[in-house]
């Protein structure tokens, strides 16, 4: 093989590797100043999330709703269109999913309303990206923008329907009516908050990857995604490729919303932005766009959430604090550029080595 | 007085393209002269040289005759070389003195003293009689404006030295009237001026001196009295090596390209074709000559369906192809050899194996049901390898690993195996090396003989075109020009003449051959 190329391959994970490690250095030299037990507070940031069961379970309950919004971003990554309606197609996948729970439960067998409510959120998340990716190609308008103020739309939609339309009035907090509890997916690890939904979110990530890799509209769609001069002189239909690439991320999206509502509550209680958007675009970046490789960077944003969050709870440092050093790890980890130099010196390295072997032989 | 010497510059890039070989040019102060050469002569390359953005390898520069070292277009400028760029650099919503006085804005107590930046730009464009107003918009102004400009940004920063890449490629006749009376001007308020052209009789008319390349060697400095156009013509575009091919003469069956009257306009307004019309027969190449930006790139994107046209038709196989999508225009019988192969012709960041099968993984027999058939990629994908010798450590590899030549290999594999029976080959054999050259040659030539597809060979390359070629067409400024019947007797002199405009073959002179 190729030197270039292999290096190329190690050095990615190495570069992760190294990223976390300085990452944690720059929080430690950080929190010596404000904590009075740094090297603690360090400790509860990196083994804390393993150190119970019960722990390690909260990693594991984060990673579903962003698994899907993960598999989301590396579609719409792909194509290179940088539509960011997954936040707003998260709540209206939840949401409508509820209105259609509540609407008919009892009334339908609870697997067929099941199906039907995943159908539901499905649908709502490719209706939603199809919105920026219309304006796109029609009246090009730029697509992160419009896919923004859709979010907020969006998020007034399901808002409006929450408290208009489906608020129970009995309750206490803004929530919805309940649904039937049969539709409430089961917990699969006992003593944890890991429910059935992290099954649906990794069958997700088999079906997506079988589309990027295994069929021809995977194909087209990183094809177009990385030359779309090419994809043209080859006879690829650019413009359909790069909108239905947006609407299926967006079903994923609103897939998401709807297993994380029937996951985590018994009736629709959302009335802010989730966040799961925008760290499913984090995870698609340091995915590198593969949907395979979603779960495991889904796995490492979810770790980071978990050891902030215990971070926050046993130890005099304040939340605030903790996002400011969640903030640094991700962003070290996800800059491309970060020790490219050192890359680049390996490869010319390596070429210079393979030219004098060639000239050695000769 | 000698205001520059360039001595013994080589450049080599560090794909190992050996652009420019022991150059020596030197420009008198006072004096206008021109650097003339073929597409990848080595023209740009030696002003870049001289203008910082590129290092040469072996060689050195001197400016009024002292030793000096420019290592970027700020330190050419400090030494007082301009260089006015042939695609402008200009920021159109700025008014023509801040894009002069840009990075050198007089100030007053610390902000921009507009109102001075305007005056020392009306001065200097008076000086010079550019006609300019220092206060438009610079995206109102005309192209022969805009260059002006870009004259006067040199000017102001003290260039004494100008280089003009083709200044006059996009000005009208007047325009560069005009444009001339003020390079001479300059003349004798003692600038010196390099005149990069491919217009001979602009040359003629306004140099001194001339400086001819060709394949990156000097061809000498004569001074334009002793020279005609023919004679620059000659020493621009003399025949060194002679690639022979052994071809037998074409048969042609029936006709499988029809153009007729395709004429079309560009995103400026330019006309790019003008009622070009020929036709392709079965087992034939035709070739078309012409000096690059003469619309070669235009008619063969018109003709894959890359672009679209004003009017005209371009019929393949007897199919009208006006507003077909580009996959029914390939599986009508259409394959192309694109001019640039790192941004149309192929995917960078995908595999050998997924450029070569990019045209073709979605055909039912390479499928395997609704999934992708890998075996048979795999398969396909090694029998081209074998078949074009294309050399790479696995198919798997990122095609960008790959030397220029085996990439071409690669799209040429791909587009002669789509079962195609037309193609056009765009500069197939540009920037590779010689064997791939002859072998790309030899395929397009074997193919269109034994298969007795048609072929459409556009090409730069003037032993290229006069060897594979059967008939022969050139074109200039969107029209074809001259026709001949049998490439492989047609005189290279000749030849040049009608690609610089020197001569041009009235309808009845091409009747029957087009």
């Amino acid at each position: 093989m190729n030197n270039a190329k292999k290096i190329e391959t190690w050095f990615d994970l190495v570069r992760i590797l190294v990223a976390v490690l300085v990452a944690y250095a720059i929080a430690l030299v950080i929190l010596a100043l404000i904590s009075d037990d740094p090297l603690y507070v360090i400790q509860q940031f990196i083994v804390g999330p393993f150190s119970s069961f019960r722990r390690f379970g909260n990693i594991l309950s984060t990673m579903i709703p962003i698994i899907f919004t993960g598999i989301c971003m590396c579609f719409v990554y792909a194509i290179n269109k940088f539509n960011l309606v997954g936040e707003g197609a998260v709540n209206l996948g939840g949401c409508l999913s509820a209105c259609v729970a509540i609407a008919l439960s009892n009334k339908v067998p609870a697997w067929l309303l099941l199906i039907i409510v995943l159908v539901v959120g499905c649908l709502a998340g490719m209706a939603a990206s199809l919105i920026p990716a219309l304006a796109d190609q029609i009246f090009h308008a730029d697509v992160c923008v419009v896919s923004l103020m859709m979010n907020y739309i969006l998020l007034y939609l399901t808002n409006y329907i929450l408290k208009y339309r489906i608020k129970d009035p009995g309750s206490s907090i803004t929530a919805s009516y309940k649904w039937a509890p049969a539709l409430k997916f089961r917990n699969i690890i006992p003593k944890t908050s890991v429910h059935a939904g992290l099954i649906v979110a990794l069958i997700c990530v088999v079906l997506a990857a079988v589309l990027f890799y295994k069929m021809s509209f995977g194909f087209k769609m990183r094809i177009v995604g990385l030359n779309p001069v090419f994809a043209k002189y080859i006879g690829i239909p650019v413009v359909s490729t790069i909108i239905l690439a947006q609407v299926i991320g967006g079903a994923f999206a609103g897939l998401g919303g709807t297993v994380q509502v029937l996951g985590m509550f018994s009736s629709y209680q959302w009335t802010a932005l989730t966040g799961y958007g925008f760290d499913g675009l984090m995870i698609a970046v340091l995915a590198r766009k593969n949907p395979a490789l979603v779960p495991l960077s889904a796995f490492l944003i979810a770790y980071i959430r978990t050891g902030a969050d215990i971070v926050s709870r046993t130890t005099d440092i304040p939340p605030e604090f903790v996002s400011i050093i969640q903030g640094i790890i991700i962003v070290l980890v996800a800059a491309e550029m970060f020790l490219s130099g050192f890359k680049r010196r390996l490869i010319f390295n390596s070429a210079k080595k393979a030219l004098a072997e060639k000239e050695g032989k000769a | 007085m000698e205001a520059l010497k360039m001595e013994n510059i080589t450049k080599i890039y560090p794909n190992g393209f050996v652009a420019n070989k022991g150059i020596t040019f030197s420009v008198q102060q006072g004096e206008i002269h021109a650097l003339v050469g073929e597409n990848g002569a080595g023209k740009t390359t030696l002003m870049k040289v001289l203008f910082g953005m590129e290092q040469p390898q072996e060689g050195a520069i001197y400016v009024n005759e002292k030793k000096v070292k420019i290592s970027s277009p700020l330190e050419a400028i400090e030494l007082g070389v301009g260089m006015v760029h042939q695609h402008f650099m200009l920021l159109p919503s700025m008014t023509v003195a801040q894009n002069v006085t840009l990075g050198m804005e007089p100030r007053k107590n610390g902000l921009v003293d507009t109102q001075k930046a305007v005056q020392i730009t009306q001065e200097m464009s008076d000086k010079y009689r550019f006609g300019l107003d220092a206060t438009a918009r610079v995206g109102d102004l005309s192209v022969g404006l805009m260059q002006k400009v870009e004259i006067l940004k040199a000017l102001i920063r003290g260039a004494k030295v100008l280089i003009l890449d083709e200044p006059t490629a996009v000005l009208t006749p007047q325009e560069t009237r005009e444009l001339f009376e003020q390079l001479k001007l300059l003349r004798t308020e003692g600038h010196s001026v390099i005149f990069i052209s491919h217009k001979l009789e602009e040359v003629m008319e306004l140099c001194d001196n001339v400086t001819v390349l060709r394949h990156g060697y000097c061809n000498g400095t004569h001074p334009i009295s002793e020279l005609d156009a023919a004679g620059i013509s000659r020493l621009m575009v003399g025949r060194d090596v002679v690639l022979k091919i052994e071809k037998e003469d074409p048969k042609p069956g029936k006709p499988i390209l029809e153009v007729r009257n395709l004429t079309r306009t560009n995103a400026e307004g330019k006309k790019t074709l003008n009622d070009v019309s020929f036709t392709i027969h079965e087992g034939e190449v035709l070739g078309i000559a012409g000096v690059e930006g003469n619309g070669q790139s235009d008619l063969s994107d018109s003709i894959s369906g890359m672009v679209s046209y004003d009017s005209g038709t371009v019929k393949l196989n007897g199919k009208d192809l006006k507003g077909m999508k580009i996959v029914d225009i390939r599986s009508a019988g259409m394959s192309v050899i694109p001019e640039d192969r790192m941004t149309v012709g192929c995917v960078n960041d995908l595999s050998v194996q997924d450029n070569a099968i990019a045209d073709r993984f979605d055909k039912k027999e390479n499928m395997n049901g609704i999934f992708l058939d890998k075996k048979k990629a795999k398969s396909i994908t090694d029998a081209l390898i074998k078949e074009f010798e294309i050399s790479c450590d696995s198919q798997d590899e990122a095609i960008r690993f790959l030397s220029g030549g085996n990439i071409q290999k690669v799209v040429v594999a791909r587009e002669f195996t789509s079962g195609a029976n037309f193609v056009v080959a765009n500069q197939p054999t540009r920037g590779v090396d010689v064997g791939t050259a002859e072998m790309i040659r030899k395929y397009l030539v074997r193919q269109t003989r034994e298969k007795g597809i048609g072929s459409l060979l556009i090409s730069a390359d003037l032993n290229e075109i006069l060897e594979v070629s059967d008939r022969l067409l050139v074109m200039r400024q969107g029209r074809i020009v001259a026709a001949f019947p049998k490439a492989n007797v047609v005189d290279v002199d000749e030849l040049g003449e009608y690609m610089l405009g020197i001569r041009t073959m009235t309808a009845q002179e091409m009747e029957g051959v087009l």
